[in-house]
C-alpha cells in the first residue's frame, strides 16, 4: 500500500524552491523567475527501496521570517526541506533562528536543508560559505544542472520513513 | 623610321594589356548596366534577398511589434470602447440571446412538467415534504427544476491535506493535488479573512458548489451541481455527519483506510441520489 506524505519546501524569496521541485517532478529547469503567490502543490510518487511514496510537495512562497508564513501552511507537513541560496548571504544569515522556529512548530519532522545554486560558486567558495554557516549538515545542490536533486527528496523520503 | 616602327611595337606592347583590361571593364559596366535597367535580370538578383528579409521579418515580427500592437490595441479599446461594444454587441447579444432561449426552453418545459404534477400523487408528496421539513414549497420545486447532484466527494486530512478517500462521478484532475489545493484556499482563507476560529463552508463557482464540512482532524469536500435547496443541504449535512460517524472511525482501523474510504463513499452516495428520485 503506497503511503502519503505532506512535504513543504521553504526559505527566502528567490532561492529556487519551485525550481527544485520543477527539476524534482518535471525535469525541466527555466531560468526565468516567477514569484510563487501564496502555494503551490506538486505530487511525485518515489520508489525507496520498493517502498512506494508519494509526496504531496506544498511549494510555500518565499519569505525571509518563516513566522510570516501562514501557520496552516505549515502544519501537518511529515517532512521540511529548508532552501537558501548558497551565493546569497541575506538568504542563510538567519538560517539557526528559522530552523528553530521550525522545530518548534513541527518537532517531529525531519528537516533538511539545502544550499541551492552551487553551480554559481566554485568548490573553494562553496566549502567557506558552508564552514561559515557550521551547521552539521548541509546538502548543497542546483536545480540548473539537477545535481544532487533527486538524492535530496529520497533522503528526506527515507527520514520521514523514521 | 626604323626608330618609329620600333616605337609603335613598344607601345602595341604596353598597351596592349591596358586596352584588354580596359575592354574588360567597358564589358563588364555594360553587363551592370544591362543587369540594372533589364527588370528580369534585376529581380532574379533582388528576389531571393527579399525573400530572404521577408522570411526573417516574418519570424521576427511578433517579438518587434507585438508588444507595440498590443499596445495599440489596448489603447484603442480603451479610446473607443463605445465602438468595440458596438461592434461586439451584435455577435455577443446573439449567442446570450440564443442561450436564454434555450434556457427559457428548457425551463418552460420543467414547469409543464411541474404544473401537470401539481395536482397529482407527486404534488401532494412536495406539499406534505415542505411541510414536515419546514422548507418552503417553492423551494423543493426548485430544486426539482435544477436538481442538485453529487459529482465529487474527498475526505482529506486537515491539518495535512492528505486525501483520505474519494469518489467522483468523472475522471477529474489528480485528486490528490486537488485535495491538497482545497485545503490550501481553506487555510488562506482561514488564516485571511477570519479573526477567530471560523471555517470556510463553501465555494461556488458557477453552476458547481463546493460543500466543505470540516470534522476534529478531517474536513469533507463535497462537489454539487445544480440547484442546492436548503433541504438539500441540510439532507447532505445529516448524511456527512453520519457518514463520518459510521465509516471513518472504522475505517482507520483498516489495513488500507483509502480503500475502505473511497469504497464507502460510493456505497452512500450513490444510496443518497437513489434515495432522492
Amino acid at each position: 500500500m503506497p503511503i502519503s506524505k505532506k512535504v513543504i519546501l521553504i526559505g527566502h524569496f528567490g532561492v529556487g524552491k519551485t525550481s527544485l521541485i520543477r527539476r524534482f517532478v518535471h525535469q525541466k529547469f527555466s531560468d526565468e523567475y516567477l514569484t510563487t503567490i501564496g502555494v503551490k502543490i506538486d505530487k511525485k510518487v518515489l520508489d525507496l527501496d520498493g517502498l512506494e511514496m508519494t509526496m504531496i510537495i506544498w511549494d510555500i512562497a518565499g519569505e525571509t521570517n518563516q513566522n510570516k508564513v501562514p501557520k496552516s501552511y505549515q502544519l501537518g507537513a511529515h517532512g521540511v526541506l529548508y532552501v537558501f541560496d548558497i551565493s546569497r548571504p541575506s538568504t542563510y544569515e538567519n538560517l539557526h533562528e528559522q530552523l528553530d522556529y521550525l522545530k518548534g512548530l513541527l518537532p517531529l519532522a525531519p528537516i533538511e536543508v539545502i544550499a541551492n545554486k552551487k553551480d554559481l560558486l566554485s568548490e573553494e567558495e562553496q566549502a567557506k560559505v558552508l564552514d561559515s554557516i557550521m551547521h552539521p549538515s548541509i546538502h548543497t545542490s542546483s536545480a540548473k544542472t539537477g545535481e544532487n536533486v533527486e538524492e535530496i527528496f529520497q533522503s528526506l523520503g527515507k527520514a520521514m520513513l523514521g | 623610321m626604323k626608330e618609329g616602327l620600333g616605337f609603335d611595337q613598344l607601345r602595341k606592347i604596353l598597351l596592349e594589356q591596358d586596352r584588354e583590361e580596359r575592354h574588360e571593364l567597358a564589358r563588364k559596366l555594360h553587363d551592370l548596366d544591362d543587369q540594372l535597367n533589364s527588370r528580369e535580370r534585376l529581380e532574379t538578383k533582388v528576389d531571393p534577398i527579399l525573400k530572404d528579409q521577408e522570411t526573417r521579418f516574418q519570424d521576427n515580427f511578433p517579438k518587434l511589434f507585438g508588444p507595440q500592437i498590443t499596445e495599440t490595441i489596448k489603447t484603442q479599446i480603451k479610446d473607443s470602447q463605445d465602438e468595440v461594444v458596438e461592434a461586439l454587441y451584435p455577435i455577443i447579444g446573439r449567442m446570450i440571446k440564443k442561450y436564454i432561449t434555450s434556457e427559457i426552453q428548457k425551463l418552460n418545459e420543467r414547469v409543464d412538467h411541474q404544473m401537470e404534477l401539481a395536482f397529482s400523487w407527486e404534488g401532494w408528496k412536495i406539499r406534505i415534504k415542505a411541510w414536515i421539513s419546514g422548507t418552503p414549497q417553492k423551494d423543493l420545486v426548485m430544486s426539482q427544476l435544477i436538481e442538485p447532484k453529487i459529482e465529487e466527494i474527498f475526505v482529506i486530512e486537515k491539518d495535512s491535506g492528505l486525501l483520505m478517500g474519494s469518489f467522483s462521478r468523472q475522471a477529474s484532475v489528480d485528486q490528490d493535488m486537488v485535495a491538497g489545493m482545497l485545503t490550501a484556499i481553506k487555510a488562506f482563507v482561514e488564516d485571511a479573512f477570519t479573526s477567530d476560529a471560523q471555517q470556510l463552508e463553501s465555494i461556488d463557482y458557477e453552476n458547481f458548489k463546493v460543500v466543505l464540512k470540516s470534522f476534529k482532524s478531517f474536513y469533507i469536500a463535497v462537489v454539487t451541481s445544480g440547484g442546492m435547496s436548503s433541504a438539500f443541504q441540510d439532507k447532505l449535512d445529516d448524511l456527512l455527519i453520519d457518514f463520518a460517524d459510521r465509516v471513518l472511525k472504522k475505517a482507520r482501523e483498516e489495513e488500507d483506510p483509502e480503500k475502505e474510504i473511497s469504497g464507502s463513499l460510493e456505497e452512500f452516495f450513490n444510496d443518497f441520489d437513489n434515495a432522492d428520485k
